[in-house]
């Protein structure tokens, strides 16, 4: 296992084989979060080579001191496919979905989810996870809704949605603790 | 600040959710870097979201990884100059002129205020030195004028006893005047007389001294005199007088009597010929 501050150092010194060695590690866990965003295996493939270039070409403005590299290489994915998804949904010729079609799309992405024997625990840890819970990390993680987007989408009090968030962080906290 | 209550806030959770404003996401950055505790449980909240990412984790298709080698190293070479030339930044710039400006318009300002001081103390000095030269310069016109004065005395003096022939008496008070003591310079040739008056006791403003000279025992008027502090130091009298045996003065009314009263007689000298 390379550690990620060597890992950092090689991908600043514009390593390939450090890239390599990136895009094997993390490409898997990205690719998930910006399916599970986009919901369409075509655009997702797009982002995800637009991720990579991105993650390569500005790894000078990543800081060590604010945060892991995993969580700033998700916050990269995540920003980007949720900004493609609402430049998407603005553009005026795009069709609006149904309902039915987004039952198919999400029918599609949960068909497309193949067995990763790295983590056979899925369902086991997020059938733990409270489905309220859940929603609303799923809303505000992998949708990126606000709490204000979130609050008024669930029908429930902004307060409620501040509590349950730090709820369900904490509840995620003690599983994967555990 | 309490940190155990920030962190029970939710903005963390909020924050590794990417829920933040721009100012909160600032707040927490800056925070974390200073409570080590804040920064601790962001790192447990960001790996919970990595295992959480990673849950959701799906191959991507085996040809994607080629064709994104082949878009960066294609990109590397045409874009990187684009990528490592950055507009510089403007704050940076602005900040230390900004401040130079500043310290240029406060350094002005002190020189300023410490040349005015100097100029305040600067005239203050100068009042000083002017009054202590106006008291000076008083000082001495007061003693050029006495200089003056007592040139003039002795002028007149002078110009009296240098003529031929001139004499010089001394009258000296007898029991009513004790301290009574006047010089007479008198020329029989020019017939003038002056009186010259060193201590006799001041009179009454309707009175004044009177000079007599006495011929063959007869008292001749020879003119009146004043004392005291105020009266010129020489006094010239405006009689006549070509004959004396002796010279007597007394107290007589202003402007002097066809006679003498006796009974004021102060003093009396025989002229020896």
């Amino acid at each position: 296992m390379v550690s990620e501050s060597v890992l950092i150092e090689k991908l600043t010194q514009r390593d390939q084989r450090a890239f390599h060695w990136l895009y094997d590690q993390y490409s898997p866990a990205l690719y998930g979060v910006v399916l599970r965003i986009v919901r369409d295996e075509e655009q997702a493939q797009d982002l995800l080579q637009d991720i990579f270039i991105k993650i390569w070409k500005n790894l000078d403005a990543y800081d060590a001191q604010k945060g892991r590299l995993f969580t700033w290489m998700l916050n990269v994915a995540r920003n980007t496919a949720i900004d493609a998804l609402r430049s998407r949904k603005t553009q005026p010729t795009s069709a609006i979905r149904t309902d039915e079609e987004n039952v198919h799309i999400v029918d599609r992405q949960y068909n497309t989810e193949q067995p990763n024997p790295e983590h056979i625990g899925v369902k086991e840890v997020v059938s733990q996870l409270r489905p309220e819970r859940r929603e609303l990390i799923d809303l505000v993680y992998f949708n990126g809704y606000t709490h204000e987007e979130a609050a008024e989408a669930l029908n429930m009090p902004l307060g409620t949605v501040k509590t349950r968030i730090r709820a369900a962080l904490q509840e995620l906290k003690q599983l994967f603790k555990s | 600040m309490n940190v155990t209550e920030y962190i029970a806030s939710g903005i963390l959770e909020s924050y590794v959710m990417g829920a933040v404003s721009d100012q909160e996401r600032r707040e927490v950055d800056c925070l974390s870097s200073i409570y080590p505790e804040i920064k601790q449980e962001l790192d447990q909240l960001s790996a919970s979201l990595e295992n959480y990412a990673l849950l959701h984790s799906i191959e991507p298709p085996p040809q994607l990884k080629a064709s994104l080698l082949e878009k960066l190293n294609f990109d590397e070479q045409k874009d990187r100059p684009e990528t490592i030339v950055r507009p510089m930044p403007v704050e940076p710039t602005s900040g230390p002129t900004f401040q130079v400006t500043w310290i240029a318009a406060a350094a002005v300002g002190l020189v300023l205020l410490a040349f005015s001081f100097f100029l305040v103390s600067r005239l203050y000095n100068e009042q000083q030195t002017l009054s202590s030269l106006r008291s000076a310069n008083s000082t001495l016109q007061t003693e050029l004028r006495q200089l003056r004065d007592r040139q003039q005395r002795d002028e007149q003096t002078l110009a009296l006893l240098r003529q031929p022939g001139t004499r010089t008496l001394e009258l000296r008070g007898n029991e009513k005047a004790p301290n009574g003591d006047i010089l007479l310079y008198w020329n029989p040739q020019s017939r003038q007389v002056a009186v010259e008056v060193r201590s006799l006791p001041p009179l009454q403003p309707d009175q004044q001294y009177q000079l007599w000279s006495l011929v063959n025992g007869k008292p001749i008027d020879a003119g009146v005199f004043d004392g005291g502090n105020a009266a010129p130091f020489l006094q010239r009298l405006n009689r006549p007088i070509g004959q004396a045996d002796a010279f007597a003065v007394t107290v007589e009314k202003r402007g002097g009597s066809p006679t003498p009263t006796l009974s004021t007689l102060l003093a009396m000298t025989p002229v020896k010929s």
